[in-house]
């Protein structure tokens, strides 16, 4: 029954398939004065005058249409007028053109002083790049309130803490201690008759007396 | 014979063609505008949505300037954009019930109680007062049955169509309509019937 409600419900507004009877379905006395009166109120709301919207709306749109953009139309939001945006303007900016002057000042000032300073310090900038020796070299690093930074010539290469005699000396030890070279290590032993004595003062021959 | 709905809007699209749109507005504005008025029921409120529907047609159809496509049917289109709209209009006013699509035609409403052994009204009523209580009938009738009538009523849609743009059954779209036809007509003999006694007294 309630499909057959639906049913005739799509037969009055023409939607019904072919394959649903209308009259079979009007036999049924409920069916059929449900029929009636939905048809008498449909025929009614078909009679209704049809509403369309104002020109204004449709002229509006159509402006829209032609820009191919939404456009404010006559229902959409006031806009602000020019004074109060200006004094919105003033609200903002001058704010931050007081702040940005202020930081451009300041700016200003530090460059100012920096430069002034720089050119104060020059000489002791130079001195101080000439402090940067090489390392192999602070060993002689002698700072010096005046910059003036000496260093001993390349002959002076030794040591402070070296002492050239006692260097002379111990090489004068060695050479002294160093065998000749008929005898190095590792060979055959020799009778002592057979080394040259004569510039070997500290040997004597075993057959030799001492005067 | 008449330009159909697609070939328009492609004019429009790809030609920039303002007096095709012109077409379609003169064509669907009845439709869409009636929908708005009996959903909002108020005529200042349905310019606004439908100046808006319309806006909102032009801004997605340029967006697609060059390389629009026709996927469907210009008026349902419309439609559910005048659609979404009157929907956030009255949930705005939170006049707006989110009735279950699972009634069924055993639910027993107010409407259901009215009496209807009245005779038919047009008897009395000319036709600009049977206008006029018939709007106020229809307008008094609950959210969803009053939809579903003006979309067959006034949009002419297809009650298939309707169950696609509500996303409701077709089924629960013609119980709907048909308790929308059952109650409005017992509204009109109501209101008969009350006429009726007035002009006894």
């Amino acid at each position: 029954m309630k499909n057959d409600k639906q049913d005739i419900l799509l037969h009055l507004y023409g939607e019904a398939d072919s394959e649903s009877d209308l009259r079979s379905l009007l036999r049924n006395d409920d069916l059929k004065e449900e029929y009636t009166a939905l048809s008498e109120t449909k025929f009614r709301l078909d009679l209704r005058k049809r509403n369309r919207p104002d020109i204004a709306v449709i002229e509006n749109i159509m402006a829209a249409a032609r820009t191919g953009n939404e456009r404010p139309g006559i229902h959409s939001r006031v806009d602000r007028g020019p004074l109060s945006r200006t004094s919105r303007l003033r609200k903002v900016l001058v704010p931050a053109i007081g702040i940005a002057a202020v930081v451009l000042f300041s700016i200003g000032v530090g460059l100012y002083s920096i430069r002034s300073t720089s050119s104060q310090n020059a000489p002791l900038a130079s001195s101080a790049e000439n402090d940067l020796v090489p390392p192999e070299s602070l060993y002689r690093f002698v700072p010096s309130r005046q910059g003036s930074v000496t260093q001993t010539s390349s002959s002076d290469s030794e040591l402070t803490w070296d002492d050239r005699s006692t260097l002379s000396n111990l090489n004068g030890r060695i050479n002294t201690m160093k065998p000749s070279d008929l005898l190095d290590w590792g060979e055959s032993a020799l009778p002592l008759e057979m080394l040259p004595n004569s510039n070997r003062p500290g040997f004597q021959t075993a057959g030799s007396t001492r005067k | 014979m008449l330009p159909a709905d697609e070939d328009l809007v492609l004019q429009y699209v790809e030609h920039g063609d303002e007096k095709a749109f012109r077409i379609l507005i003169d064509r669907h504005q009845e439709r869409v505008f009636g929908y708005l008025l009996g959903m909002v029921r108020d005529r200042e409120v349905a310019n606004d949505l439908f100046q808006d529907t319309f806006l909102k047609v032009i801004s997605a159809l340029s967006k697609k300037r060059g390389s629009y496509s026709v996927q469907g049917k210009f008026l349902g289109w419309v439609l559910r954009i005048a659609r979404n709209g009157a929907l956030d209009h009255l949930r705005a006013r939170k006049k707006w019930k989110d009735v279950s699509s699972s009634q069924t035609e055993d639910d027993v409403d107010y409407w259901e109680r009215l009496p209807d052994e009245s005779p038919l009204v047009d008897v009395l009523l000319n036709r600009s007062e049977q206008s006029e209580l018939l709007r106020e009938c229809i307008e008094a009738l609950p959210e969803e049955q009053r939809e579903v009538l003006l979309l067959r009523h006034e949009a002419d849609m297809t009650f298939r169509e309707i169950a696609d743009l509500t996303g409701c059954s077709i089924n629960t779209e013609l119980g709907r309509m048909r308790y929308a036809l059952i109650n409005l007509r017992r509204q009109l003999m109501a209101q008969h019937s009350k006429d009726l006694t007035e002009v006894a007294e």
